[in-house]
């Protein structure tokens, strides 16, 4: 398992390098120009030359990406050209934002997703079963932009239970993490029931129910387990989904996070920003999915991973 | 469910730890659509940063509500000759640490400027100054190298502490320090920024215990936080669409008014069929301004003369204008030898490129826009991009139409900038290519001219003539429009859109 863990992280260093190259010259290969945003356009152009000169703007692409490499293995991701602040700074006082808002839209997720999945299973195509499919099927469709002012209508203005934007105490978290997690509760109510579904088929469950057992701990005990195995690769899937929804979900509800300061640092075409943010956001999802292949494995023991075992 | 558990204390720990709270009634929350970008007033350009330094720092003079030029920190000035300016300060002002202004403040924030190693985005419009002296502490002198007008307009710049920002530059972007109304007190990065009153201010001290500036980026939300009644005041800063809403909540308040921020059409002059002004007279008189204003704008913009509005001093109503008129606009578009191929039918004159940014309203325009010029007979491909790569666009000349407004008109200098043949891009914002020695030499002229009776002539010509040669189609200025909460009182809507009124302002409780 350790070596695994170890081969898992010396892997990491070709998908950063992977993303840092690639973001990296897309974002110079978008149109505009960050010192013409940055000092507008009465500047003179012995100041903007200047600006472009101490910002290193000036050299040739294949040298800025060298010494942005150079800095990188430093740990320098170069200053914010807007902000004319360190990026990293920058990208850490936000972070704890986007991964709290991120880890509560898929606590809300788990929280409405297995249980509905398993009432939903196991009372297949009653009514129960109908309705939260429908609504799982809603769920999805409903984009993050149009929920969440929906639910600020609902919970902050009519209702007048919550706040309607910003970041606070817990009640600030609520309708946020409702708004982004509401498609990954509508994706992991259909795994959830249709894993549970699969299983409850199978002979070892017919075997259980044969000894007599009572069917609570039938459905909890033998066919949870395997049946969530699927649910648990998903959820570490979508964490990069939700990683790049929170853009969307921050703007809305004013949460000071990561995603706000992509769109910004884009639309400034802040260069170092944008890389560092993205650099961030690429290396959260790799060590989710790497922390979900290891939880996979822990809980499937039937897989042994690096050691010629069925992956 | 051992995780969850854990999962569940986590996040209700984490939240705890970022609680804050509830505010006291002498506050006023302001929402804003995004954060500023410094609290240097050397540095900063966007509206919102321009807006809050605006209550924390003091020009030397400042821009009264009919953009008359009255002192600030300057009691009175006079100008001794055409080049030099003589500026006598207030007596008594501090600076929010305490140290008293005096000259040496103001030489060191212009020189400081001046300075390329600043990189401050102000810095032409004090670059006509030769050398800046301090005969006492309480006088200052501004010796220009030629004769040039719109330098006092420039002096409403904030001043700032010589000590502080010899030490470190960045130091006063993090933590400003200015003689104004109010002080920074508490900043949330990218989210909310705290103004506290400055009870050692030299004018009457603010009634207003704090002001919280709350970063909310989107527009529906931001009228619902004011709905909710969390946010007290928007600054045009609220979707036009909500104004029905706004008008049957009793809680709330709102005022319009006229605004120096100016939208036109900008037409490329080097286009082979742009550059004939029957052409341009053409579309002019295809473009129903009154419907757009009415349906799209919510009757919050006045139809446009030009670039400087009746506002300001220098405004010149007589000139030609293009009243709606598509009979003959096709007359003329015929006349200059582009008949249309079918009549009324689908196939169009020509199609011109028209390009827009992202903002919804704009895109809801330019469709109007390609509505109207469809019915004359002019085809229109819409381009609506994001800002960087618009602006992008718009500034290396690629484009044939684009629409844009001009925010902040005060100064008709302004003109230079815009139509003399020496700005023409890279170096300047005549993106159009637009020349006439006629107006570059009266915008010369006027930039030297120290008679404000003879700058307005000068700047009334200079309208008459670009309203005949047609490079921008004028379509409105845009109202101020500010929706505040009933307990707000005090509170006087400027053109400029600046919020110093709120030095006298309070909130009832």
């Amino acid at each position: 398992m350790f070596n695994y863990i170890i081969k898992r992280l010396i892997l990491l260093i070709p998908v950063v390098f992977g993303v840092v190259t690639l973001v990296f010259f897309l974002v110079h290969l978008i149109p505009g120009d960050p010192v013409e945003v940055m000092l507008g356009e009465q500047a003179r152009a012995a100041d903007k030359e200047m600006l472009r000169h101490e910002l290193r703007l000036d050299r040739p692409l294949m040298e800025q990406y060298r010494l942005y490499l150079t800095g990188l293995a430093r740990g320098d991701l170069g200053r914010s050209i807007h902000f004319r602040e360190p990026v990293l700074t920058m990208i850490t006082r936000r972070f704890p934002a986007t991964i709290l808002l991120t880890l509560a839209a898929m606590f809300v997720a788990i929280l409405i997703a297995i249980p509905i999945g398993i009432v939903s299973a196991t009372k297949q195509y009653s009514l129960i079963d109908n309705a939260s499919m429908f609504f799982a099927l809603l769920g999805i469709s409903m984009p993050n932009f149009w929920l969440g002012p929906l639910l600020i209508l609902l919970f902050s203005i009519q209702l007048g239970w919550l706040p309607v934007s910003g970041m606070g105490g817990v009640e600030h978290l609520i309708l946020p993490s409702i708004t982004l997690g509401t498609a990954l509760a509508a994706i992991l109510t259909r795994m959830t029931r249709a894993g549970i579904l699969e299983v409850i088929r199978q002979q070892y469950i017919v075997t259980a129910r044969a000894k007599g057992l009572a069917e609570k701990k039938v459905l909890y005990k033998h066919a949870l387990k395997n049946a969530l195995i699927p649910v648990i690769t998903i959820l570490g899937l979508q964490f990069g989904a939700l990683l790049s929804g929170s853009i969307i979900t921050e703007t809305i509800f004013s949460w000071p996070g990561i995603g706000r300061l992509v769109i910004q640092a884009v639309n400034q075409r802040d260069y170092p920003l944008v890389q560092g943010c993205v650099l961030f956001i690429a290396l959260t999802y790799v060590l989710v999915n790497l922390t979900t292949d290891l939880l996979y494995s822990a809980a499937d023991p039937r897989i042994r991973i690096g050691r010629g075992g069925q992956a | 469910m051992r995780f969850l558990y854990l999962l569940l204390i986590f996040l209700f720990a984490f939240a705890f730890a970022c609680g804050k709270q509830p505010l006291p009634t002498e506050t006023l929350v302001i929402g804003i659509e995004s954060a500023p970008t410094s609290f240097d007033p050397r540095q900063a350009t966007d509206a919102v940063s321009s807006r809050m330094n605006g209550l924390i720092y003091n020009g030397l003079v400042r821009l009264n509500e009919k953009g008359e030029i009255v002192p600030d920190l300057a009691r009175s000035w006079e100008i001794l000759d055409s080049r030099t300016y003589r500026f006598y300060l207030r007596r008594g002002v501090f600076f929010h640490d305490g140290t008293p202004l005096t000259s040496g403040d103001v030489r060191f924030t212009f020189e400081s400027i001046l300075d390329p190693a600043t990189s401050s985005p102000h810095r032409s419009t004090f670059e006509k100054i030769d050398r800046i002296e301090t005969p006492d502490p309480l006088t200052v002198t501004f010796v220009m190298k030629e004769p040039f007008a719109p330098f006092l307009v420039g002096l409403t710049l904030g001043i700032v502490p010589e000590q502080r920002t010899s030490q470190s530059q960045k130091a006063l972007a993090q933590a400003p320090v200015g003689t104004g109304p109010f002080v920074l007190s508490h900043r949330e990065e990218g989210d909310t920024y705290s103004l506290s009153a400055n009870p050692e201010y030299f004018g009457s001290p603010p009634k207003l215990r704090k002001i919280v500036f709350r970063v909310i980026p989107d527009n529906t939300v931001r009228f619902l936080e004011m709905r909710k009644g969390t946010v007290h005041l928007l600054l045009n800063g609220i979707e036009l669409d909500y104004l029905p809403l706004v008008r049957q909540d009793p809680d709330l308040r709102l005022v319009s008014g006229p605004g120096v921020n100016y939208s036109y059409i900008g037409f490329n002059l080097n286009d082979p069929i742009l550059k004939n002004r029957t052409v341009r007279e053409a579309i002019a008189l295809a473009i129903d301004r009154k419907s757009i204003i009415r349906y799209l704008l919510k009757e919050t913009a006045h139809k446009a003369t030009g670039l400087l509005s009746p506002l300001n001093w220098a405004y010149n109503g007589r000139v030609k204008t293009y009243a709606y008129n598509p009979a003959q606009s096709r007359a003329l578009l015929d006349e200059a030898g582009f008949p249309d191929p079918d009549g009324r039918g689908p196939r169009m004159r020509f199609t011109l490129t028209f390009k827009t940014s992202q903002d919804e309203l704009r895109k809801r325009i330019t469709a109007a826009l390609q509505q109207q010029l469809k019915e004359v007979g002019i085809g229109i491909r819409i381009r609506s991009y994001e800002w960087g790569t618009f602006y992008g666009d718009i500034k290396s000349g690629n484009f044939q139409l684009y629409t844009l407004s001009w925010v902040g008109v005060t100064e008709p200098d302004i003109y230079y900038y815009i139509f003399h043949s020496s700005n023409i891009p890279p170096h300047g914002a005549n993106r159009g290519h637009y020349r006439n020695p006629e107006i570059d030499a009266l915008l010369e002229a006027g930039r030297r001219e120290t008679d404000p009776a003879k700058r307005k002539e000068i700047y009334g010509t200079v309208q008459a003539i670009l309203a005949e040669d047609l490079p921008y189609v004028n379509l409105w200025y845009y109202d101020n429009v500010a929706v505040f909460s009933k307990n707000l009182h005090g509170f006087v809507l400027d053109p400029s859109g600046d919020l110093f009124s709120l030095k006298d302002a309070w909130m009832e409780k």
